[in-house]
């Protein structure tokens, strides 16, 4: 079971032309037709890479999407505002807004996140209220623990 | 893969003879590695995790290696303290790598030293100077001093095979070595990096420009050398006589060094003005340092100053690379130097934050004279760098003249091995920070890993490439990080006898350039380089951990 789950993600990750830097974006259930992607490209630093003080990677998060509702059709909602979100959903940060088919949304330095892409009332707003168009996981987050694989059974139970 | 049968320890029972010198230090290790159950494999374990049952009866198919075998250590010297060693165009210097005892944390190791010195004495010399470097191999293998980052004569790089012999025990090579650019640069051996860099043949050079305002005023200056050891129980973890081990991510010590120190001190006058050169010496650890709290500036960093001065919360050096910091201690207290990073726990599956203290700065309550605040906290634009580069903006945008992608094959790794990287094939970090396998990658040795600098247009491979370039030109790079082969992983990749600009990281052109040697390349990254190649001769292009060079990871770009 977990052997044919890594055999999945393999073949999703080698699908990927360029590497391990890119968010497939799926739809939420208010936007079916949705989908683009994101790539995480490094911000700016006059290093090799671009890292926090704590050694956390700092990337500009670039969106591509395409069948975008107009945010107007799902509701209240004027702007399309993306989030970086922790795994457990209890932090989200405000990146920025979502218009046209590409755009650079702002940075990110979280270890693991999700990408949320909601309709909200207004392009400033700060919390997140409206309905989910488009998700993604940070490729940090295919990170799994090796614990539960077939190998270590008898070490970590 | 060796288990632990009778050729194993064939292998061992040889070695054990001859390591007095390490007797009362390596022995219980080598007794450990022969004898011992999984508990006592010599190699250091992260904190909270076990060596893995399914590997803890493996050993790396190569015979260990110390040095110093059959000396004894009571008769060698203690390293002295490091010299700062001012030469004149014309003057000359000998330099002599000898055994030595290194003394860390109360315990005496035998290691390497740079006439008595761990790091080598710091070669200080102005821009244009020509010295002559005799250089004498006293130690127990073959080696060659290289001189990181000039633009010097090819006859003079230090490269076994290609512009030299290797330098015999007990023989000699003369070395004429110029200084065509300010800065800081570093000399070490290109030979077995592995060993004997790790075992402290390492020295810095600082080039002072005739220019009194290169850089802004400071009260002081220091050079700090960062490197690692890899210790167990007080024993030094033997290296592979035959060829590299930890081919995989490279040896990453559990001690990090300063200056080949485990606990570096300074102490300044409030206000303090301090420029550090930074140099990383690891073998192939990436750092990311800071003195949290204060403030810091980077100035330049492999070949040149920044076109802008940039202020930075915390400098990233990958093995090779340089970087010319500035720091104002503006209040009285303790102030740590630390290396903070996002370690990857593979067994948990989360990324945990791990901090060493690698030294500290102690601030007087007296004030610094001069005061340099105001120059300080002034953020100066080079206008003399962006001249320099002017002239290259032409080719910036142009189509590459050469792709290189980097990868790596691998053979007879053991079976779990193979298995656990299949799995963490899903997601690499685009920087490997610390080793968080070190059983596995012990395991794996420069005869079973091959890394690869793979050549776009004919499919050759390391120093099957022929690459011929014509004196003058300005050639266009572009290396590719492949993420998909078995063990994708960042590479220092450096230059020798030319400089280069990193025009763009994936696809992004670079707002602040530099002259650099060494370029830092993660995981899945893409960087244009624009290569001066204006010194006609046989260049190495290679990685800069020493053990993806033991493993093949090197060209050579002839200009002619």
């Amino acid at each position: 079971m977990i052997g044919a789950l890594a055999a999945a993600v393999l073949a999703l990750a080698s699908r990927d032309p360029e590497g391990p830097y890119r968010i497939v974006l799926l739809p939420g259930a208010r936007a079916p037709g949705a989908h683009g992607e994101a790539r995480l490209v490094f911000a700016a630093s006059p290093f090799g890479v671009a890292v926090t003080a704590d050694g956390r990677h700092r990337y500009n998060v670039r969106i591509s999407a395409a069948n975008l509702p107009a945010p107007a059709t799902l509701g209240p909602y004027h702007a399309l505002v993306a989030w970086e979100v922790s795994p457990d959903l209890t932090e989200w940060h405000r990146l920025g807004t979502v218009s046209g088919d590409t755009a650079t949304v702002g940075e990110t330095s979280m270890n693991k996140f999700l990408l949320v892409i909601t309709a909200e009332a207004t392009a400033g707003s700060t919390t997140h209220t409206g309905p989910i168009v488009l998700h993604g996981t940070s490729p940090s987050g295919w990170l799994q623990t090796f614990l539960t694989h077939p190998l270590f059974r008898g070490i970590s139970q | 893969m060796i288990r632990r049968t009778a050729c194993a320890l064939g292998l061992f029972a040889a070695a054990a003879g001859p390591l007095q010198a390490q007797d009362s230090t390596s022995m219980a290790g080598m007794q450990g590695m022969q004898m011992g159950a999984a508990a006592s494999m010599p190699i250091p374990m992260p904190a909270g995790m076990m060596i893995l049952p399914a590997l803890a009866g493996l050993l790396p198919p190569v015979a260990p290696f110390l040095p110093g075998i059959g000396v004894d250590r009571s008769m060698l010297a203690a390293t002295t303290p490091t010299t700062i060693v001012r030469l004149r165009n014309g003057d000359t210097l000998d330099l002599t790598a000898t055994l030595v005892s290194r003394n860390i944390r109360g315990k005496a190791f035998v290691m390497y030293g740079f006439n008595g010195q761990i790091p080598g004495p710091l070669i200080r010399v102005a821009q244009h100077a020509t010295i002559t470097v005799r250089f004498h191999n006293h130690i127990d293998l073959p080696s060659s001093v290289h001189w990181h980052g000039l633009r010097l004569d090819n006859r003079d790089d230090g490269v076994p095979g290609l512009t030299q012999h290797e330098v015999p025990p007990g023989g000699d090579y003369t070395y004429t070595v110029r200084f065509p650019d300010a800065g800081i640069y570093w000399y070490h051996p290109h030979v077995r990096e592995d060993i004997e860099q790790a075992m402290g043949l390492y020295g810095s050079m600082l080039v002072d420009s005739p220019d009194s305002d290169y850089y802004s005023p400071a009260n002081s200056e220091q050079s700090l050398m960062l490197g690692d050891l890899m210790i167990n129980a007080d024993t030094l973890i033997p290296f592979g006589r035959e060829a590299p081990d930890f081919a995989l991510m490279g040896r990453v010590g559990n001690i990090p060094l300063v200056n080949g120190e485990p606990d570096w001190s300074l102490t300044v006058k409030r206000g303090q003005v301090v420029r550090f050169f930074f140099t990383d010496v690891a073998s192939s650890r990436t750092w990311n340092v800071s003195f949290p709290g204060v403030a810091m500036k980077v100035v330049a960093s492999d070949q040149s100053r920044f076109e802008r001065e940039e202020s930075v919360a915390s400098v990233v050096l990958a093995p090779a690379e340089r970087y010319v910091i500035e720091a104002r201690f503006d209040r009285p207290g303790r102030f740590p130097l630390v290396n903070a990073i996002q370690a990857i726990n593979h067994y948990k599956g989360e990324f945990e934050a791990v901090v060493d203290t690698l030294g500290w700065v102690t601030v007087d309550s007296s004030p610094a004279t001069p005061d340099y605040a105001a120059s300080f906290t002034h953020l100066r634009a080079n206008a003399a760098v962006s001249a320099d580069i002017a002239r290259y903006r032409q080719y910036f945008s142009r189509p590459p003249d050469k792709q290189l992608t980097l990868t790596v094959a691998v053979t007879a790794l053991p079976l779990f091995t193979v298995q656990f990287m299949s799995i963490d094939t899903a997601y690499f970090h685009p920087v490997e920070w610390v080793d968080g396998m070190p059983d596995m990658n012990w395991l794996s040795t420069a005869s079973q890993v091959r890394w690869i600098i793979r050549d776009d247009a004919t499919g050759k491979e390391n120093d099957a490439i022929d690459w011929q370039v014509k004196r003058g030109d300005v050639i266009k790079l572009r290396i590719y990080n492949d993420p998909k082969s078995f063990h994708p992983m960042q590479h220092p990749i450096h230059l020798h006898g030319q400089r280069m600009l990193v025009v763009a990281r994936d696809g992004v052109p670079t707002a602040n350039l530099v002259w650099k040697d060494t370029v830092l390349i993660p995981v899945g990254s893409t960087v244009d380089l624009l290569i001066d190649a204006s010194n006609p001769g046989d260049w190495m292009l290679h990685c800069h951990i020493a053990e993806h060079l033991g493993s093949g990871m090197m060209t050579t770009m002839h200009v002619r």
